[in-house]
């Protein structure tokens, strides 16, 4: 067996018994409510948006609807992930996973996609479902880049929460700490990040909430590539011609890849230097 | 002799500590662990590695399965050819048994041990050979959830022989076990050793591995007392030939003056008594029985670690039991303990 098998032998392994889980049966009704019900939502022909904006467009509604991807999935993704390393330790398993001659690089990267897939699974599924519901009510199909590059997007994201989630778990000693830290940096991406957002703004003199100011819509969209949810909406705005924060293509699709490629890196070098 | 598989030479692993400071929150410096350690592992013996709680047993252990660096010093071995050569990753050829592993989950016995047996290139015919071997065979599409304790040992055996090693390393292999289970465990770490694996059991109860190893090590404080035969250890610590016998009514030492017996302990009660002494013991038990008393039981002292410690250190018994090792380790010099046998 190659060692590239061994890793998807144990990723695969990984997913299945997390598949089944007790956690992820919890999760089904609010990813349920968060991904296909958003999305039925936002593709109400009568909607009207805070501003009296109506979206136009299936793929603007899927725009919308990603809110739910943001607080719903990347939620699962945490929750699925936060004890990954951390259960082990405390267990005892991890050190005879460890003492295995498997290089401790291949068994980080065998649990980032064993728990990745165990999010994006269900996650796909639903999206499909949304795509399906949002071009029968809006009567338009989103086209195959735009289709493409949402469920990246979201498979991205998704990896970068697991990422983050795991990165804790190696560092937590016991399962409540696991969870603050996984917990935590979701609650700063997804709610603090605005506040972020404002103190930067009053720092440099930049008038807060005036959504039309092109000065503010700038540092939003730059403050945003330092966020992984707003990398995400960036990704998303670019199949959005009406949507320009002034921040290139290529530094949107950088920063989609620093966000992957720093913690990934961060996470193996962890493993190597992981004491049971 | 059997040759030498693993040899440690003055190694070394302390564990780093956070020792925060103002300007340098994330600081630590070294901790204790083990220090200087020389080990050698033979084929074929079983070594006992004893030692109280701080000791360092599982940290030496830990560094040998190759979960711990080696700051300092290294690892010669002897398991691809005839010659003692550095060896950079002792893992493929080491099993490692770490103490109480709680295999938890909706994961069947035979998926648990397959997804080890993945990675470490083991096929499948291997893993059921295994879960006979250590008699979970009739278990195996058990959810972990439904393991016993003891059978949860059994499984963490089976997981330490996967990829048929060299050396193996269990750390408290007894806890748990049922007398039945402890019996057969032993059986099988000798048949193992009779087959040329060189096996480390640590364990803070001398008396549980005598009978079963060749080899003892004396860990205290991170650093290694003494190692060699278990009656050679005895004999250079002192404690060697010690007997202890016990009997109704009371108990005249001057029934032994003519034997030439050393005492070293004796205990009278109300109804009985306990002598213990170094001596020619038949010829004691012979002038005892002989003068009239009722003996209840006579036989050899058994190891007991708290002695050996003192022995070995010079410490006194209440200095050894109830002091635990600081976070701060001092190197601490052995007493009295020749370097080699």
């Amino acid at each position: 067996m190659s060692e590239l098998q061994r890793v998807l032998r144990m990723a695969a392994r990984i997913r299945r018994e997390r598949l089944g889980s007790i956690r992820l049966k919890i999760m089904w009704p609010i990813l349920l409510l968060f991904l296909p019900g958003m999305a039925w939502g936002f593709s109400d022909p009568n909607i009207v948006l805070p501003g009296g904006h109506q979206p136009d467009t299936s793929m603007e509604v899927l725009f919308y609807a990603s809110l739910g991807v943001v607080f719903g999935a990347t939620m699962c993704g945490v929750l699925l992930s936060f004890d990954g390393i951390s259960k082990d330790r405390a267990s005892g398993m991890l050190e005879i996973r460890l003492s295995q001659p498997m290089p401790r690089v291949h068994q980080a990267n065998a649990l980032v996609l064993g728990y990745w897939q165990t999010v994006i699974l269900p996650v796909l599924v639903l999206l499909l479902a949304c795509l399906l519901v949002v071009g029968y009510r809006m009567n338009e199909w989103t086209s195959v880049t735009q289709t493409v590059v949402y469920l990246a997007s979201t498979a991205l994201i998704l990896l970068w929460y697991v990422l983050f989630a795991l990165l804790a778990s190696t560092a937590a000693k016991e399962q409540g700490t696991a969870i603050a830290f996984g917990v935590g940096v979701w609650f700063f991406f997804t709610f603090l990040w605005a506040l972020v957002t404002t103190m930067v703004a009053y720092a440099s003199g930049v008038a807060i909430g005036e959504t039309n100011n092109p000065a503010w819509i700038a540092l939003e969209g730059r403050l945003d590539l330092l966020s992984p949810n707003g990398v995400y909406h960036h990704l998303l705005e670019t199949q959005l011609p009406t949507v320009d924060r002034g921040v290139p293509v290529w530094q949107v699709w950088g920063a989609a890849l620093l966000w992957t490629v720093l913690p990934w890196w961060a996470l193996q070098r962890r493993m190597k230097s992981l004491v049971p | 002799m059997a040759k030498v598989v693993l040899a440690l030479q003055k190694v070394q692993h302390r564990h780093r500590i956070a020792s925060p400071r103002w300007s340098k929150p994330w600081a630590a410096r070294l901790g204790p662990g083990i220090v200087d350690v020389n080990l050698n592992l033979h084929e074929g013996a079983v070594l006992g590695l004893v030692g109280p709680n701080g000791a360092g047993k599982t940290t030496l252990l830990r560094l040998m399965a190759g979960l711990l660096p080696i700051q300092e010093g290294k690892a010669m071995a002897r398991f691809e050819s005839d010659e003692l050569k550095p060896v950079r990753d002792l893992r493929p050829w080491v099993g490692h048994m770490p103490e109480q592993v709680r295999w938890q989950g909706r994961q069947t016995v035979e998926d648990a041990l397959m997804e080890l047996a993945d990675m470490r290139n083991v096929g499948e015919k291997r893993v059921r050979n295994l879960l006979k071997l250590v008699g979970l065979a009739q278990r195996q599409d058990d959810p972990l959830n439904n393991l016993s304790q003891g059978m949860r040992q059994r499984l963490s055996i089976a997981a330490a022989l996967l990829g048929s090693p060299k050396v193996l390393l269990l750390d408290e292999p007894y806890n748990g076990l049922d007398p039945v289970a402890s019996r057969a465990f032993t059986e099988l770490i000798r048949r193992l050793a009779s087959k040329g694996v060189s096996v480390v059991i640590s364990s803070h109860m001398v008396s549980q591995l005598s009978g079963l190893i060749d080899r003892v090590a004396l860990l205290h404080q991170g650093q290694l007392l003494d190692e060699g035969r278990m009656k050679d250890v005895e004999k250079r610590l002192g404690l060697e030939g010690r007997h202890r016998v016990s009997g109704d009514g009371r108990f005249e030492p001057n029934e032994l003056e003519e034997l030439n017996v050393e005492r070293l302990g004796l205990e009278q009660r109300e109804n009985d008594w306990t002598f213990t002494f170094r001596g020619d013991a038949p010829r004691v038990l012979e002038t005892l029985v002989q003068n009239g008393n009722v003996i209840e039981r006579w036989g050899p002292v058994e190891p007991d670690l708290v002695e050996w410690l003192c022995a070995s250190t010079g410490l006194e018994p209440e200095d050894i039991t109830l002091e635990v090792r600081g976070p701060s380790m001092v190197p601490y010099a052995a007493v009295g303990v020749a370097e080699d046998e």
